[in-house]
Parts: structure tokens; sequence; C-alpha cells
């Protein structure tokens, strides 16, 4: 058990390690939600940035998107070691499969909360907006990225190769980043939309983190609820899927 | 327990696709065994088994009396594998890479930062050790590669094609660093599919083709086996390559033919008594003797004479092909 586990956080060492030094990872976890945050926040033009949208919308918004961009990508490591072999270095080694699984489950939540919080920072010195109830808000980056991570891992299980886990992942991301609350509520969709939306975990990751920065009601508890079942879900199909990889 | 490794029946399937079929064979502890066979004979498959990599369809494997599909740990503990090709994880350092195999193979950090140095001196990479690893060179790479597998300092080594697409010197180097790890005590099992190195290098020889073990020997007694048989190498012009070949090998007294870089080679008891027949087969077909030699029986002739062609067969065929595809990417996905 301590064995498995300190495989578990070795791994994830490696994974981030590897991680910080390529530039994919950067460009995708960090820069690409720092432009996305800087674009929208000139929407009213000449009328210049709008405190309450950014502190209501963008921010919270933008930064439950970098945790989900974050965890899914490094998930997706998953794929690119197998395809450079190096991930037969792990198999080879006296580790159990579920330190293997556990440890790349890690390292996905721990990148995608850096790269949430460094965004969340930007966010805060470039505007001078800062989240109330930093805390929480928090917890419930660490609850979403967790949730993220269980997609990432189902895609890296059914990749086949990184083309492939790109194209599955941008399939799933970028309607979830459009729909799912992070440049507007989804309040003013037309509702079939909105229900398109209810079905995205990033809904209830945005909706959590902006309705809890202000204050703690039942919405953030219903979120919360749906965060971990989905949360859950993914990393219960994600590892079963995985698990099949470790011991083909 | 004179066994390091003990392969009963292992045998796996691809879907459909038999990659190696009921292989039984055993590594003698402190012996050099070499697989030999072409690409996609099975070799990869049958060792990614033996690591506990790769579930076997049926049959089993024991290393050092534990058996993989049971302790796969306990194996994985007592093998170093170097993969055909290098699986190092590019964007770290050489260090940074052993650091992190040393931690797989739970030593502690003092253990790690002695043996980390010894293989770096061992393979004179010690002055690279903190440059990125996908910079570096071919040679340094399987020198690498080799090194990793060492850190936790296993009593068997299984290398995947150890001197597969080096150059002649870092290829003689590797070989001499094998035989040196060999000389330490260890046991080595190792795939080929060059007929001088599994000659030059193993004790014991296993050939394997198309997921079968066709012959298993000490290299001489391999060669011993063609005893009485001669090779004729002879270069034809006038039909299609495959098509001499299927004439000769209906010709009386000949053993085998097969189509070897550009020459046909003929393999038969009776070499004087074959020769005229060829000749007049030729002119009777109309075509062109280039030129003709006859040669002492090698490994390679051993080789045709169990499997019926080339370790060397100038075109894989379709199935050879997925075959090396699918073992080299670890399977179907």
């Amino acid at each position: 058990m301590m064995k498995t586990f300190r495989d578990s956080v070795w791994i994830s060492e490696n994974d981030l390690r590897q991680s910080f030094k390529s530039v994919r990872h950067v460009v995708w976890s960090l820069l690409f939600p720092i432009f996305m945050m800087l674009t929208f926040s000139f929407r009213y033009g000449e009328q210049g940035i709008d405190p309450q949208y950014m502190t209501q919308i963008l921010i919270p918004g933008i930064v439950a998107m970098t945790s989900m961009f974050g965890s899914i990508n490094e998930t997706m490591s998953i794929v690119w070691d197998r395809s450079m072999g190096c991930f037969d270095r792990i198999l080879a080694a006296p580790v159990s499969s579920s330190a293997i699984i556990i440890g790349k489950t890690l390292s996905g939540t721990v990148m995608g909360f850096i790269s949430a919080v460094v965004v969340l920072g930007v966010g805060g010195l470039l505007f001078n907006v800062w989240l109330g109830n930093i805390g929480l808000v928090l917890l419930l980056l660490v609850l979403s990225c967790f949730s993220f991570t269980g997609i990432g891992t189902i895609i890296s299980g059914l990749a086949s190769e990184p083309r492939e886990a790109m194209m599955l992942s941008n399939v799933l991301r970028f309607p979830m980043m459009m729909l799912g609350g992070v440049f507007f509520p989804i309040e003013v969709m037309p509702v079939p939309l909105q229900w398109v939306a209810r079905a995205f975990p990033l809904t209830y990751a945005t909706e959590a983190i902006r309705t809890v920065s202000t204050e703690l009601t039942t919405v953030v508890l219903i979120d919360v609820a749906v965060l971990v079942v989905y949360t859950l879900a993914t990393i219960l199909i994600g590892s079963k899927i995985l698990l099949k990889i470790v011991t083909r | 327990m004179d066994s390091a490794i003990e392969v009963k029946e292992l045998t796996k399937y691809y879907g459909k696709l038999l990659a190696v079929d009921h292989v039984n064979f055993g590594v003698k502890k402190g012996e050099i065994f070499g697989l030999l066979g072409p690409n996609g004979a099975g070799k990869t498959t049958t060792i990614r088994m033996i690591c506990g990599m790769l579930q076997p369809t049926s049959g089993n494997a024991l290393v050092d009396g534990y058996d993989v599909s049971k302790q796969p740990e306990e194996v994985k503990r007592r093998i170093g594998l170097v993969p055909d090709i290098s699986n190092l994880f590019g964007e770290l350092s050489a260090r940074v890479n052993l650091e992190f195999m040393g931690k797989l193979y739970g030593l502690d950090k003092k253990t790690r930062r002695e043996r980390i140095d010894n293989v770096l001196e061992l393979f004179q990479l010690k002055d690279r050790q903190g440059d990125i690893v996908k910079y570096y060179s071919k040679g340094m790479h399987r020198r690498l590669t080799i090194a990793a597998a060492l850190i936790h300092e296993p009593d068997i080594l299984i290398m995947d094609e150890p001197t597969t697409g080096l150059d002649a010197q870092t290829a003689r180097m590797v070989r001499e660093k094998i035989i040196e790890l060999n000389r330490e005590g260890r046991t080595v099992l190792l795939t080929t599919h060059q007929i001088d190195e599994a000659d030059r290098l193993c004790n014991r020889v296993g050939i394997i083709d198309l997921g079968r073990l066709v012959a298993l020997n000490t290299p001489e007694e391999l060669k011993d086996s063609t005893k009485g048989v001669r090779a004729l190498e002879i270069r034809v012009y006038g039909w299609d390559q495959q098509h001499w070949v299927s004439l000769f090998r209906q010709t009386e007294g000949v053993d085998n033919a097969v189509l070897a870089e550009g020459k046909i080679r003929i393999l038969s008891q009776n070499l004087s008594g074959i020769i005229p027949l060829v000749v007049n087969l030729v002119e009777e077909h109309k075509g062109r003797i280039e030129s003709i030699s006859i040669s002492q029986p090698s490994l390679e002739d051993a080789f045709i004479s169990l499997t019926g062609k080339t370790i060397r067969e100038e075109l894989p065929s379709k199935t050879d092909y997925m075959r090396t595809r699918m073992t080299k990417s670890g399977g179907l996905r």
C-alpha cells in the first residue's frame, strides 16, 4: 500500500517534470487560457474593462477552463509515452498497475491545479480582480481537476496515438469551452443549448467557482454533487480502460 | 535450480494472428542465450511476455522460479530489460532518467547515487549526464538504455536486438559489454536477426520462425546439423528469381533453395551431382548463369534448412510486416 503510493508519486513527479519542459504543455495549459482571458476582457470595447463581468463571469470561467485544459493535457501524456515507448519502461518496472493509474491521475490533477492557479494569479495581477472565498475556490478547483483527469484518462485509453488523442480531446474540449459558461452565463443561450451545457462537467465547475466566490449557496452544493458523480464515474471508467493497457 | 528462465508452451494470439506458438525453452544461469529469427518471427512478443509486459494467451514463463503471470513484480525486479529502440524520457537528462528508474526499482537515495555514477562511468556517459536525452546520438541512446537496465543490478539481462541499427564500432562495444556483463555472472537472453552475432556471442541459440521455436542448440551443433550439406550460390538471369528458386527446389537432390542477397543459395547433400542438373535446367529455360560458387555451411544454412528461408528475406510478406508492426507497438490496440 505504502509502496504503491510512493511509486505513484514517483510516476507523477516524472510526468510533471517532463511536462514543464514541454512547449506543448505551456502553450495549451497556460498561454491559451491567458490569451482567451485577454481577448474577452475587451468585449466592451471603448467602455473599457467591466470589473463585474471579470469577477463574475470571465475569471472564474477561464480558471475552470484552465483546470480542464491542464488536466486533460497532462493525462494525455500516457498516449505520448506509449507512442514513444517510454510507457514500457514503467510497465517493465516492478510497480503495480494501481500505482501507474494513481500516478497518472495524480499528475493530471496537479497539472490542472497548478495551471489554474497560475492563470488565476495572472488574471488578478493584470486586472486587479481577486475572487472571494479563495480557499473554497481552490478546493473546487481540485475537485474539477479530478473530474477532468478522469475524462483525460478515458481519452488516453481510447486513443491509439497522439493525433487521435488530440482530436478526441478537442472534440470534447471546444464545445465545453464555448457552451460551458466560460465567457457568458449559460442562461443567455437558447434552452436546448442549455441542456447540452448541463451535460458538461465544465458547466458545473464554472458555476460553482463563480457562485462560491461571492457566497456559498445550494447551487454550489448541487454543482459539487454533480462534479463528484462525474469524477467517480470518469475515473472508474478511465481506470478500467487504463488497466487494460497496463495488463495487456 | 540452474534455470534462470523457463518458458513453457508460451503462446500469444493477436486477434486471429498467432504471433508465438507454443514455445518452450530454458535459459541456464550464467549463459548467453540467443533467440535468432527474422523480423516478425515473434521474438519481441516472447520477450515481452517473459518480462510481464504482455499477457500470454496460454502457457507461462518462470523467471528464477517465479511465475510471471502470478508474481509479475518479483519477475520484473530480477530482470533488466533493454528494448530494441531507446525508450528513455526524451525531455529529461540522462541522470534524471536513471534517477527515475532507480526510484521505480525501490533504491534509496544513496544507493541510487552510487549506482548511477557507476553505470554512467561504465558506459562513458558521465560528462554528458546532464544533457537532454533527445539530443543524444543513436549510440549514446543505446548505451544509456543498457545502463538504465543495470541500475537495479539484475541477475538476468534481457536484450532485444542489442546491436541493430548501430554503427560497427558501437555494435562492437555493445557486444564486448554483453560479454563483460555475462562474465560478471549475469544471465543474458538476447534476440537477434544477425546470424554472426548469434554465432559469436551466444552459448546456445534458439531459432524462431513464424512464432515457433524450430531448433535449439549451441551454434556449433546447429552448424553440424547441416553436416554433409553443402551450399551452391548461383546468380542467374532470364526469369524472375522466385521462378528459378521454385524450379531448383523441384530438382532431384536439392534439399532447399532460397533467395539470398540477389543470389540463389541451393543446399544439397550431393553438390557435385546437382551442379550439372542445375546448369542444364538453366539452359533449358533459356537463362544465363552469371556466377556460380560453392561455400561451406554456415549457421545461416542451418537456418535455411530448418525454416526453408533466409533470415534476410528480400521483401517481407504483408503478414510479416503486420506482425512486426504489432510487436513493435506492443500489440493490437
